[in-house]
Order: C-alpha cells, then sequence, then structure tokens
C-alpha cells in the first residue's frame, strides 16, 4: 500500500491539495506513522472557492496548516465507524459533524468516494472544502 | 418588490415557503438577495456611505495599529492621534499595485480626501495640535469605543480570546513590556507591584491591533465599491452585497496578529504562526460585537440595569447598528455620533443632494446618514450571513431538499435575532424610513 500523500498523488485529482499541504509544510506530518483520517477535497473543490481565497491562505502558511488540519482526523477511521457517532474533532481542534450517512456526508461536503485504504490511514474523497465554525 | 421576489425564488418547487415573520426576507436570502431590497435608492444609499465610511476608516485603522505597535503602554497618551507621516504611507496590505496580494484598487498611502481633510478640517488650515483641540478632525474615538466592545465581549467565536489567557501569550507580553519600560524604573516598579493591570491594558492593545487589521481590508473594500458604481458597475443591491461576499472569502485566511515596536526591535505579542485568521478572530468577532451587541452606550436614554433594562446576559445585548435608534445628538461620549459626523465631512454630492429633499434637508442630515449607515451594515450582514451559508453550508441553487431545509434554518435562525422590537429589519423594508 502507498502512503496517504501518494495514494493523493496518484489519484490526480487534488494536485491543489498536494500543492497547499507542501506550502503549509505538513508534509513530513502526513507521512509519519500516523494513522490519520484524511478528508480529502478533489481540485474542483478548491476552484469553486471565490478568487484569492486560496492564495491569501498559501501566502500564509499558519493560516493555510489551520484550514487544512480541519480536514484530518488523529487516528483511522472507515466510513462505517465515522457514520456511528455525530461529529469528530479535528486535528484544527473544531469539530467535524457527521450529517448523513446515505449519501455519506461530512459536514457540507459529500464524500464521493469513501475508505480509499493507505500505509498511514484512511482517505475520503469530498467534493467540497470543509471550514471550521 | 413581493411579486418580483416570488419569481426569482428557486427553492419554490422543492421546499415549502418560510412560514417566519420575515418570511419575505428570508425568501429573498435564498434568492441570493440581501435583507435590504434591491430599489435603486438603496443601492445609492448604501454605497455612498460606504464611500464616506471609507475615508476615516482610512484613518482608524493606521491610527489603531499606530496604538498598538507603537503608542503601546504610554502612561501619557496624549498624542496617539497624531498618526506620524510613517503611518500614513503604511502601504494597504491587500490593495495596490505595491501590495504582496493586491486584492483591491489603491491603497498605496492615506486617501487623499483624509489627508485633505486632516490638513483644514471644517475651520481651516491650522497646526495639528489646534485642530486636535477643536475637535476638528477624525474622531478615533469611535475606532476605540469599536475596539471596547470587542475587548469587552470578547468570547464571541474565534480563538484569539483563548490566547490571551495563555501562557505564551503572558510570556510574550511580559517581554515587551519590560523591553517598552527599560530604564523607566517607575514603571517597571508598578508592573512589578500590579501585574495583572498591565497585562490587562496589552490584551486592550491586542484587541486594537486586531480591529486595525480587520479594517485595513475594509476600507480598500469600500473605495472600491464606490468607485465601481460611479463607473455604473454595480446593477443592483444583490451585486454589492456579492463583492463583499467575494471579499470576505479572498482575505479569510489574513493573519491576526500583534507585533510592538520598541525601537527597531519587534516583539511579536500574538505572533503570525498562532493561526489566527481575518475571518475568524477579527471579523465575525467584530460583526457580532459591533453590529450586534455594543453596550448600552449613555445617549438619549439611560438604562437601570438593576430594573433589569440591561440583559443578564452579553449574548442578548443589543445596542449595535442594527437595531439603533438612530438619533445623534451632539454631545460627548456617544460613538454613533461621532461615526455620523466623521462620515458626514466625507458625503458623495449625490447624498448630499438626496438628504437635501427629505425630511429637513440638511437640518437633519445626521439622522438620514445614520439610517443610510444602518441600511448599508443590514447589507453588510447579509454578505456575512450569505458567506456563512456558503462557507457552513450548501449553495443556493442546490438540488437537494435537505439541504435546502438546511440552509432555510440557518437563515431563520439569524432573522430570529431580529424578532426582538428594537431591531430596525422591518423599517429598512421601506423607502420611507430616513
Amino acid at each position: 500500500m502507498a502512503s496517504i500523500l501518494d495514494t493523493a498523488a496518484a489519484a490526480g485529482a487534488f494536485n491543489t491539495l498536494l500543492a497547499a499541504v507542501d506550502a503549509a509544510g505538513l508534509r513530513a506530518a502526513l507521512e509519519g506513522p500516523g494513522p490519520f483520517t484524511v478528508f480529502a477535497p478533489v481540485d474542483d473543490a478548491f476552484a469553486a472557492l471565490p478568487p484569492g481565497t486560496v492564495q491569501t491562505l498559501v501566502d500564509n502558511p499558519p493560516q493555510l496548516a489551520r484550514i487544512l488540519k480541519y480536514h484530518v482526523l488523529a487516528g483511522a477511521y472507515s466510513r462505517e465507524q465515522l457514520v456511528a457517532e455525530p461529529a469528530w474533532t479535528s486535528l484544527e481542534g473544531a469539530p467535524i459533524p457527521i450529517r448523513r450517512s446515505d449519501p455519506f456526508e461530512v459536514k457540507n461536503a459529500t464524500v464521493v468516494n469513501a475508505d480509499l485504504l493507505c500505509d498511514n490511514g484512511v482517505v475520503h474523497v469530498i467534493n467540497r472544502v470543509i471550514l471550521p465554525g | 418588490m413581493t411579486t418580483s421576489l416570488a419569481s426569482e425564488r428557486t427553492t419554490a418547487p422543492l421546499i415549502p415557503p418560510s412560514t417566519h415573520p420575515y418570511a419575505e426576507v428570508i425568501h429573498r436570502l435564498e434568492a441570493g438577495g440581501s435583507m435590504l431590497p434591491d430599489t435603486p435608492e438603496n443601492l445609492q444609499q448604501i454605497i455612498g456611505i460606504y464611500k464616506a465610511y471609507a475615508v476615516p476608516m482610512d484613518f482608524y485603522w493606521r491610527d489603531l495599529l499606530y496604538i498598538a505597535e507603537r503608542v503601546f503602554l504610554n502612561p501619557l497618551p496624549a498624542f496617539k492621534y497624531f498618526l506620524p507621516q510613517e503611518y500614513l504611507d503604511l502601504p494597504n496590505s491587500y490593495a495596490g499595485d505595491q501590495a504582496k496580494l493586491r486584492i483591491w484598487r489603491g491603497g498605496e498611502k492615506a486617501h487623499p480626501e483624509l489627508l485633505a481633510f486632516m490638513e483644514r478640517g471644517e475651520t481651516g488650515r491650522m497646526p495639528r495640535l489646534l485642530h486636535h483641540l477643536w475637535h476638528d478632525r477624525v474622531n478615533m474615538e469611535f475606532a476605540e469605543a469599536c475596539m471596547q466592545a470587542m475587548f469587552w465581549h470578547q468570547g464571541m467565536g474565534g480563538r484569539f480570546n483563548d490566547y490571551l489567557e495563555s501562557e505564551a501569550y503572558r510570556a510574550n507580553a511580559d517581554r515587551a513590556i519590560r523591553a517598552y519600560f527599560q530604564g523607566n524604573p517607575l514603571m517597571l516598579g508598578l508592573y512589578r507591584l500590579f501585574p495583572e493591570m498591565f497585562l490587562e491594558q496589552v490584551k486592550r492593545l491586542s484587541y486594537t491591533a486586531n480591529l486595525g487589521l480587520f479594517w485595513e481590508v475594509m476600507a480598500p473594500v469600500f473605495f472600491e465599491m464606490s468607485d465601481i458604481y460611479d463607473e455604473g458597475g454595480f446593477q443592483g443591491v444583490p451585486d454589492a452585497m456579492d463583492f463583499l461576499v467575494n471579499g470576505i472569502f479572498a482575505v479569510a485566511g489574513r493573519p491576526i496578529y500583534h507585533h510592538v515596536y520598541v525601537g527597531d526591535t519587534c516583539y511579536e505579542i500574538i505572533p503570525k504562526s498562532a493561526g489566527f485568521t481575518w475571518l475568524y478572530e477579527a471579523a465575525l468577532p467584530y460583526v457580532e460585537a459591533v453590529f450586534y451587541r455594543t453596550s448600552p452606550f449613555r445617549g438619549t436614554r439611560s438604562y437601570n440595569a438593576q430594573a433589569h433594562q440591561v440583559p443578564a446576559d452579553q449574548a442578548d445585548f443589543h445596542y449595535g447598528i442594527l437595531y439603533a435608534d438612530v438619533f445623534p445628538v451632539g454631545s460627548a461620549g456617544i460613538p454613533p455620533t461621532l461615526l455620523m459626523q466623521d462620515m458626514l465631512h466625507f458625503l458623495p454630492p449625490y447624498l448630499k443632494d438626496l438628504y437635501k429633499q427629505h425630511k429637513r434637508g440638511e437640518e437633519d442630515e445626521l439622522i438620514q446618514l445614520g439610517i443610510s449607515f444602518q441600511r448599508s451594515m443590514y447589507n453588510v450582514t447579509s454578505a456575512v450571513i450569505q458567506a456563512l451559508r456558503g462557507a457552513l453550508l450548501y449553495p443556493l441553487d442546490d438540488t437537494d431538499p435537505e439541504h435546502l431545509l438546511a440552509n432555510r434554518r440557518f437563515f431563520e435562525a439569524q432573522m430570529d435575532r431580529f424578532l426582538r422590537p428594537e431591531a430596525r429589519l422591518s423599517d429598512i423594508q421601506s423607502q420611507d424610513y430616513r
């Protein structure tokens, strides 16, 4: 099996996410043993944000890291485990609510591909960037 | 209005109409509109006021940063409103060609209309000290009252306030305090005796920096909206609101920090690396503290807390511009009056003409512009509500009824805050409210 970041790179639909992980200096952490659960927004999800949003974050790595950490849980959790709880605490500190199990919805994003198993965790592909609050 | 809104509504086939007392406003929000009705006069009023607000705001943010970064704990800050050239020339971080990330036009230096006013004021050319003593100047007291509201209400979302209670903050503040009073045994002695008092003042200054960084963004936004309007670029109130929504997202990730300069040395009391952002740690607490809550300032009526005329719970405070009875009286110590007076100096000609045509003309210009300001802040609040809906919920054209109902619940919860009789939401639905 590949790592979380290798899996994302091979999928080809996470170029913005991977660039953001590098800009935020989170690559080393996400290549560690973890395990992590990553809600990975596709490129279209970042592109849907209003102009300037991503650029301001990329220019400010600590702030970008905070938003990215909101997409990560400590521990590897499958869809089945996730939907059993109403909310999970992200690495950012704010809770991520699980809004629906079918279709599988995490906060205001829909999981378009769940349970991609990796060496150091699980990836769930989401169609929207999620934000704390 | 109702007829055209009904035809705009995209949600009608998927979910039933709202039964909320503000259903009409909610349906308008669901159609991508603002709490403020889309009329040419409303657009004119709010844009004109944004312009009149942006000019003093260009002073507010510069001076707030000056106070937080340089004046700092000066025990006799008599000259804190005397902006040095360095801060008048401070380039805006997000506007103008020099900006590292240019989002808006202009912004290289303080706005020319502001500089002209600082030189002449209402009276004429004279030394700055005389302008100050005659109170012929920008009313920074208003800006500080807004900061005070944020400082006093505290915990309104975001993590800024938690950080002010942390050991890291205490250590950073301690370093800055010792550096600032180096060679001043009297102040260092007082610090040793009353450390909490000094720390409290530094916290206040951290909120001062917070508000300065918040308004640094808003001033060029409002200037550009005025320019776009003058060029014929906005077709209606929703366009103006959308411009604000995009602006909120564009700078949502801007760092909020507090740096202090002692000589050439920078002390990072709140470093950028703490990860605080414009949206969570500045904009949302600002809107909550200033638009909704503020405090029962001494104005045209007094309040008796013992008689329960002031809510016991700070979250129920409702003295902000969205609830205000806009009746500026000229006496001292009334922050909204100070803002109205600041804006009066920079009204565009079309608003001056408008006010002359209504009510008592120039005699009650302050009240009329205050109500325009109220309309314009309902539009800014609409932008915040739409931005939050976009960030935390679902697109307006979503086709899943569950998602649309979630949006509906959110909009209704926001409108619940305007059910109390003091709210002016129903007033601004009519053009006759002036």
